[in-house]
């Protein structure tokens, strides 16, 4: 498969997705008033602890790390599981199947678009204002080269999960349900609704090694040079296992989904 | 207009009568999706204790939130639960609109001689919601019980009205979040940024400083979905005037998204799509 071709996917996925100009200005607009809210929450429980840093995490640490997992979750929002539930009802999804590229590639690459289009259009913007607000709080330097290659680690966990709880979806015809199950667990387990800097210690040990973390925590941790990020000792840590939750998320996706398109075939008729 | 002529001279009675049949019939149409049912069920009561836990762990690291303590911040919590339940098991069908709008099928309930906002409202009831329910009922009186407060005759009623008030305000705000379907095309990130904002209900508005409190107090009202209300009912006679003017609001802000909504109703006809 040539890059070439992929890249044409891409480029659909842009011009798709600059069709909704509007939204994307709303969502830019909603992460606006959310910085506000987390910015007037965090505040106060920072005023009320009465030190300024709680668990190695200062204020503008906090506000910086939900801020930017909230606009890293609306740029790595997929909605294959809703897409996928779609088309199997329409069926639609044969002739996707009958495609000459595999499926799961095909999904892939023709969101990356997408993701172009949410990165320049909302993550940059509320960076931005993210950096004016702090005084520039985030340092500018390797720790951002390294961010973007967290993240582009990040966004192949998700989309390997997004694909297993897809193909779930194939077996239990409930769609809102599941969906909800994993948007929950991952947005608690990753840090993106609390920093994992503040769960308690046991929990610690095992939430760190579960393939959530991934997600939204380590790209996060990297860019605020937290735990010891700055150096290789505790950098490689992190990147290797976002590398390895990649590729057994990979390899356990493409199993379940091939075991599974076989038996769409056979109902399907 | 004249469908509003008609529904007027209907009495509550009529309105009841139809509301349960339209809802067993929903009832039984679920019942028929069973597996999705129960992982829905399981869905809802998950989003539950994730909330609960982000909310142990954070007073695990502070002990108090600009002068609340944790049994007064559970208090505002299982309010704020309570008082999302109707909206969530009456008017889920706003989640529908879009959809039904963008499809055409939305002209069916215009047809009909009896309102068309609560023919379309009634034609969901989600069960989910009771769950939730439970759940904010058993947080409100934990907290209760620890904070000491006593139970007379006169504070529960004060709950109950104030809840029903709260739960008001959150109703308009999802009405007026789904109407905005009738005029911009793929609307659904007003919704869901709506639905967002309310996980900020259950903090103290206290915290809001300048502008932001206008704002978050009187344009997207979520300082009314738990905070003022639930002062109302921890403290009666040290609660802020805007506390004791919520209920009125309260209606205010419902009466407004209904009249919002129904402008919409009215554009679409308009159409003829």
């Amino acid at each position: 498969m040539s890059v070439k071709r992929l890249f044409a996917l891409t480029r659909a996925g842009i011009m798709e997705s600059l069709q909704f100009r509007l939204g994307i200005f709303v969502t830019l607009f909603a992460n606006l008033i959310y910085l506000v809210l987390v910015y007037f929450l965090w505040k106060a429980i920072y005023d009320s602890a009465g030190t300024d840093v709680v668990n190695g995490m200062t204020f503008t640490d906090t506000m910086i790390y939900l801020i930017l997992a909230t606009a890293l979750f609306n740029f790595l929002e997929m909605f294959v599981v809703w897409d996928m539930s779609r088309s199997i009802q329409s069926g639609k999804i044969i002739l996707d199947l009958l495609k000459p590229m595999n499926y799961r590639r095909y999904t892939f690459w023709s969101y990356s678009g997408s993701h172009v289009v949410q990165f320049l259009l909302t993550f940059i913007p509320t960076f931005i204002v993210v950096m004016i607000i702090t005084h520039g709080a985030i340092h500018m330097g390797l720790n951002l080269i390294l961010f973007i290659l967290s993240t582009v680690l990040a966004l192949i966990v998700n989309f390997s999960m997004e694909m297993i709880v897809a193909t779930i979806c194939l077996y239990t015809e409930s769609t809102w349900g599941i969906n909800i199950v994993k948007e929950t667990i991952v947005l608690l387990l990753s840090g993106a609704s609390i920093p994992l800097a503040f769960f308690p210690e046991a929990a610690r040990k095992v939430v760190d090694y579960l393939p959530f973390r991934a997600v939204y925590d380590i790209p996060l941790t990297i860019l605020l040079q937290k735990n010891g990020s700055t150096e290789l000792s505790g950098l490689l840590p992190m990147l290797g296992l976002q590398v390895i939750w990649c590729l057994i998320l990979y390899i356990a996706g493409t199993l379940f989904w091939n075991y599974s398109v076989r038996k769409i075939t056979v109902n399907g008729g | 207009m004249s469908t509003n002529t008609v529904s007027r001279k209907r009495g509550l009675s009529f309105y009841a009568r139809i509301y349960k049949k339209i809802l067993i019939q929903d009832l039984k149409s679920k019942m028929s999706y069973r597996a999705d049912f129960i992982i829905s069920t399981i869905g809802m009561i998950m989003t539950n204790l994730s909330g609960f836990v982000t909310f142990l762990i954070l007073f695990r690291n502070f002990p108090s939130i600009n002068g609340w303590d944790y049994h007064h911040m559970l208090f505002l919590y299982g309010f704020s639960l309570v008082a999302l339940t109707p909206v969530q098991c009456f008017f889920d069908n706003n989640w529908n609109l879009r959809f039904q709008v963008q499809s055409g099928d939305f002209i069916k309930y215009c047809f009909r001689p009896i309102n068309v906002f609560f023919y379309f409202m009634s034609e969901v009831f989600d069960v989910k919601g009771l769950g939730q329910l439970a759940f904010g009922v058993g947080t409100l009186v934990y907290a209760w019980y620890h904070i000491g407060m006593e139970v007379t005759v006169l504070r529960i009623c004060l709950l109950i009205l104030f809840l029903i008030t709260a739960s008001l305000f959150m109703i308009a705000i999802m009405n007026f979040a789904a109407a905005t379907c009738f005029w911009i095309v793929g609307s659904g990130y007003v919704m869901v940024i709506m639905f967002r904002f309310k996980d900020f209900a259950k903090y103290p508005a206290s915290i809001f400083s300048g502008i932001f409190k206008v704002i978050f107090t009187f344009i997207i009202p979520i300082a009314f979905v738990a905070y003022y209300p639930s002062l109302a009912v921890l403290d009666p006679c040290e609660a802020p005037v805007l506390s004791w003017c919520a209920p009125l609001l309260g209606i205010l802000f419902f009466w407004l998204s209904y009249k919002f909504w129904m402008l919409g109703v009215r554009k679409y006809d308009f159409t003829g799509s």
